[in-house]
């Protein structure tokens, strides 16, 4: 019972961080109807920023700050750069070729995953670097239900992506520019014709999508898992599995998704076996497409939170 | 009005042709290309491409050249695959390069010695091309009912699990079993496979190989030349342009697309498993991306959908990388399509003349600075071992940290092309020459010493900058916008 | 006086094909104005270039005084200008109130009085605010689609076949209620199959011909014009 508690802990966390993810393709794709690729690498991007946000604070072990300090920070420059990151991604590779056929922003969005990995291998070398959590929060804290023992760290990143998710959900559903991205991926032309600015809500929808990437690289970082170039393909992957689980475009499907896929996966790999649990992914990923296209709780359009 | 609406009723096939005759011409130097696409004959050129590579088998018997030329054959093989993919399907196969990893590991497990399957080539051959084409149906069908961009990314991931799978599958334990089996040897790949054993042969040199080769790929072009103006061909095509407007011409969209992808993956696993005749080895880091976006560059760069194009651009992009081995040569390309991307976009010698005075101008000038400012520089005995570096060096700034200025003159370098892409016209001219400095002094300063990382991010740049300002490619025909 | 809106010798092309040729047209402030004529003949294009949904090749349009012909649609219904689009297009999975607060995208939040006002007009949408768009009836999503305009206190509604798919009763209805926004004072382009109805309510009238401007006058000299039927048989 304890362990089975253990995993699903362990599912739900790791679950946050792909739901996370995987806004990010729902919201870009419900308003552009692209898949962008080169999330999983913006994720890595954000990994990076919050690691090196850390040194520049004194490093894991002598912060110059108070450690919750420390980490807002972190986020919050993360947040802020990928974001930008992803506004930038925007407007010099994808917005050029709104009018041009289907296949052209996948092979550009292919490119800037390229671009990116590349980039920040050039820049900072193939070292993998890790956040070091445990120097600054011992890894005894924590509390214990019944025999299900809680660190705190991952306690903090699941509440984390819980606020960061519901934060979401106010934003999309209570805020002029949500609502106008709501309104783009039902009609866009109606949306035009109502004075909506498209690109305007398509950078804060970027903005907004690349924030939470980010976030969620930080998170990994700060669950001790290691920062390097190449860590965002499969993360990437997975959000896109959780989207389509959740039905892509769809904001609750695609939290639901990524907390589903989180607690399959953390199962799988709890009884099952740890090398084969992507293959596991990727045949849950295969028979929702099969049997349930528009995804375990898909409408075809953005639906309220 | 009414002569515009009956335009509107025509069928298919006449739609198409119709469409290809379309072609636009290009002003600069971009439309010498062109010109010199229409000048020659297909035939013409296929014969004298046919006729070069015979005296090439026949001639050269040095075994580096015919290892490249092997490879480039294999290579070509997996760009004529995309090309019927992407080119005349409209569909981004990411997992092309597993299905050739498949191919080259079926050809592994059934001729040697790792599971004791001795197979002749008749019969393993032929088989690994039905499998991989059954395996390449059984992927694409979850994206049949779909849009195109799921089976992008499905496929991007069967590529990866394939890796996994192949890499955790050699310690395998089967129920009823305590011990564990090694199937295809993780890690360490499948040494020691058997040669090809075709036409009375054992295939002992590569030269075998190369003729092989040659003869499947003229079969291969043949093949596709021919599909091109059938029905079929003229179908697919449509498919790619308006997969709406085919619907409702009763084109059937789902089966020709998964026809092309199956199709597509056979050609893979063949290619795969000649490889691995080749190689008389796998290992499973050669079916990674590295090798998906090199072929899927070679497409992009020659146009997808042209015949030629996919030959010329598997060509820049399986041997210019052997020759670019040599520093000196990658140094003097690297300037030569400098001047020429300052030609392009400048339009007229007159520019191109202004422009590269006051590169040379900068150049001087940043030295001067640099000089005057007391900062160390590299010694430049340490430095310049290629000759055009050597000629550089009196006018290049070298600073000592090269790691750090390099990285900082990258970024600089990036965010000054971005710039440039949305610059207000007068302002474009000024930079130009900046941006060509600053490239320069990136490339010798950082990118020449990280060879694979720069060949990555050339191909990352290149194909979002193909897809934004040429995505027919240099010999692709222009796409009509369908309204 | 300036007219609100004028086209003057607009042409507009999709892609290749020619659609409006040399279309003049203008409203006055607090004119109700009418564009008729069969279809595909080019109305919707006319208001999409009106909108700056399309951009004429040649020609000109102002707005106010002011020349628009290179403003975008963002721009335009910030100045004044709103829509209720042929088939209503509303944004049915979105609930009334939502699709309400969107017609106020370009004054930023909603202002509760607009809403107020439009509830005022429509007292049945008061109840159904909650309700998604899309499960509402024709002559709802009708209100709603005119209400959704009006969140964004234009200076010009253009209207684009409101009586479309709607039954006899509403048509006549909705008609009332156009009359009854004219008499309010808001200047507006009605495009219209249905001449009769249309030049009931209408002070002038264009009658849109294969792109072209074939017929205009005041909306009582067109009701009795022998040609004005001959419109609707060729095209
Ligand atoms: N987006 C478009 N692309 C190409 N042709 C169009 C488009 N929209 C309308 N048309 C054509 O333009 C003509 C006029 O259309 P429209 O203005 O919608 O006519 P109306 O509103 O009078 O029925 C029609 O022949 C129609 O087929
Ligand atoms: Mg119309």
């Amino acid at each position: 019972m304890g362990y089975l508690g253990q995993q699903l802990v362990n599912g739900l966390t790791l679950g946050g961080i792909y739901a996370l993810i995987a806004l990010g393709y729902s919201l870009v794709y419900g308003v552009l109807q692209i898949l962008n690729f080169a999330h999983g690498d913006v994720y890595m991007v954000g990994a990076f920023i919050g690691y090196f946000v850390e040194i520049a604070l004194g490093g894991p072990s002598h912060t110059k700050v108070p450690v919750p300090v420390m980490i807002f920070i972190m986020f919050a420059v993360s947040m802020i750069g990928t974001g930008l990151l992803g506004i930038v991604i925007e407007r010099f590779a994808y917005r050029p070729l709104r009018k041009s056929s289907r296949i052209a922003p996948l092979i550009s969005a292919l490119g800037v995953s390229i671009l990116l990995q590349n980039a920040a291998l050039l820049l900072f070398s193939a070292n993998i670097r890790t956040y070091d959590t445990s120097s600054f929060i011992p890894s005894t804290a924590g509390f214990s239900i019944g025999s299900v023992n809680i660190d705190s760290v991952r306690f903090a990143v699941l509440i984390l992506a819980m606020l960061l998710m519901f934060t979401l959900s106010k934003w999309v559903n209570k805020t002029q520019v949500g609502r106008a991205m709501r309104a783009i991926a039902v009609d866009r032309d109606a949306a035009v014709m109502m004075g909506i600015d498209i690109d305007r809500v398509i950078r804060w929808t970027f903005f907004v999508g690349a924030a939470l990437a980010g976030a969620a690289g930080v998170m990994n970082g700060l669950l001790l898992r290691g920062v390097s170039n190449g860590m965002g393909f499969i993360p990437g992957l997975k959000g896109f599995t959780a989207a389509v689980i959740g039905g892509i475009g769809s904001i609750p499907g695609a939290m639901a998704g990524g907390l589903l896929l989180g607690v399959v996966e953390s199962l799988t790999q709890g009884y099952l076996s740890t090398n084969f649990s992507d293959f596991y992914t990727f045949i849950l990923l295969i028979a929702v497409m099969l049997l349930r296209p528009n995804g375990l709780f898909g409408k075809k359009a953005i639906v309220k939170a | 009005m009414s002569e515009d609406t009956s335009k509107l009723g025509i069928g298919t096939d006449e739609w198409v042709a119709q469409h290809e005759k379309r072609l636009q011409r290009r002003s600069g130097a971009l439309g010498i290309v062109d010109l010199l696409n229409q000048r020659v004959s297909n035939k013409v050129r296929y014969s004298a491409l046919g006729v070069a590579a015979i005296v090439f088998g026949l001639f050269v018997h040095n075994l580096y050249l015919l290892r490249i030329a092997s490879n480039l054959g294999v290579f070509l093989m997996m760009t004529l695959g995309i090309n019927i993919v992407m080119g005349f399907a409209g569909l981004l196969d990411l997992g092309f390069v597993a299905f050739y990893g498949f191919g080259a590991y079926a050809y592994a497990l059934t001729s040697s010695s790792q599971l004791n399957q001795h197979w002749p080539t008749y019969l393993s051959v032929p088989a690994i091309v039905i499998a991989t084409a059954f395996l390449g149906y059984l992927v694409s069908l979850p994206s049949r009912r779909l849009f195109g961009d799921y089976l992008a990314i499905v496929t991007l991931f069967f590529g990866q699990i394939f890796i996994q799978l192949v890499l955790s599958s050699d310690s395998i334990t089967f129920p009823g079993h305590t011990d564990s089996t090694d199937i295809t040897g993780g890690s360490n790949g499948i040494p020691g496979l058997d040669p090809f054993k075709l036409f009375g042969r054992a295939f002992k040199s590569t030269s075998d190989y190369y003729w092989l080769l040659l003869i499947v790929i003229t079969l291969l072009l043949i093949a596709v030349v021919r599909v091109n103006r059938t029905r079929v061909g003229r179908a697919w095509r449509t498919v790619r342009e308006d997969p709406l407007a085919s619907q409702s011409m009763g084109i059937k969209v789902n089966n020709l697309k998964t026809l092309a992808f199956v199709v597509g993956a056979a050609i893979a696993g063949l290619a795969g498993a000649i490889f691995a005749g080749i190689q008389s080895a796998v290992f499973i880091n050669g079916f990674d991306i590295p090798l998906l976006t090199l072929i899927y560059a070679a497409v992009i760069l020659g146009g997808s959908g042209s015949i030629p194009g996919s030959i010329i651009g598997a060509f820049v992009m399986s041997v210019l990388p052997e020759i670019l081995r040599v520093q000196n040569y990658s140094e003097f390309l690297f300037l030569a399509v400098l001047v020429i991307t300052i030609g392009v976009i400048g339009k007229n010698w007159k520019k191109l003349a202004i422009n590269i005075v006051s590169l040379i101008a900068i150049g001087y000038f940043v030295k001067a600075l640099f000089s005057l400012s007391h900062m160390t520089t590299t010694p430049t005995k340490t430095w310049a071992i290629a000759p055009v570096s050597k000629a550089l060096q009196y006018w290049l700034v070298l600073p000592a940290n090269r790691i750090v200025w390099g990285n900082m003159a990258f970024i600089a370098l990036v965010a000054l092309v971005a710039y440039y892409s949305i610059a207000h016209e007068k302002i474009k001219p000024w930079l130009l020459p900046i941006i060509a400095y600053i490239a320069i002094f990136v490339w010798e300063d950082r990118l020449v010493a990280d060879a694979s990382t720069t060949r990555q991010l050339i191909i990352g740049a290149m194909l979002v900058v193909m897809m934004i300002v040429r995505p027919q490619g240099f010999l692709g025909k222009t796409r009509v916008e369908v309204l | 006086m300036t007219p609100l809106l004028t086209l003057e010798e607009v042409d507009t092309y999709y892609g290749a094909i020619h659609i409006l040729q040399k279309v003049s047209l203008h409203v006055n402030e607090g004119e109700l104005v009418c564009l008729l004529g069969g279809n595909a003949c080019g109305k919707s294009t006319t208001l999409k270039t009106a909108l700056g949904m399309v951009s004429p090749k040649v020609g000109k349009i102002t707005f106010a005084g002011e020349d628009v012909t290179k403003k975008n649609t963002s721009h335009r219904v910030k100045m004044g200008i709103a829509v209720v689009p042929e088939n209503r297009r509303l944004f049915g999975p979105m609930t009334v109130l939502e699709n309400l607060k969107i017609g106020a995208y370009v004054r930023g939040e909603a202002d509760p009085v607009d809403l107020e006002r439009v509830f005022e007009l429509f007292p049945k949408l008061k109840d159904r605010q909650s309700q998604l768009a899309g499960t509402l009836s024709g002559g709802e999503q009708q209100m709603v689609a005119v209400g959704r305009a009006l969140m964004s206190r234009p200076r010009l509604l253009l209207m684009d076949e409101p009586s479309m798919g709607l039954s006899p009763r509403l048509v006549e209805q909705s008609f009332e209620m156009i009359a009854g926004l004219h008499a309010q004072g808001i200047s507006m382009l009605v495009v219209e199959q249905n001449a009769n109805m249309a030049l009931s309510v209408a002070d002038r009238g264009y009658v849109l011909q294969t792109g072209r401007i074939v017929l205009e006058g005041a909306a009582g000299d067109l009701a009795g014009h022998d040609e004005l039927r001959r419109a609707y048989l060729g095209r």
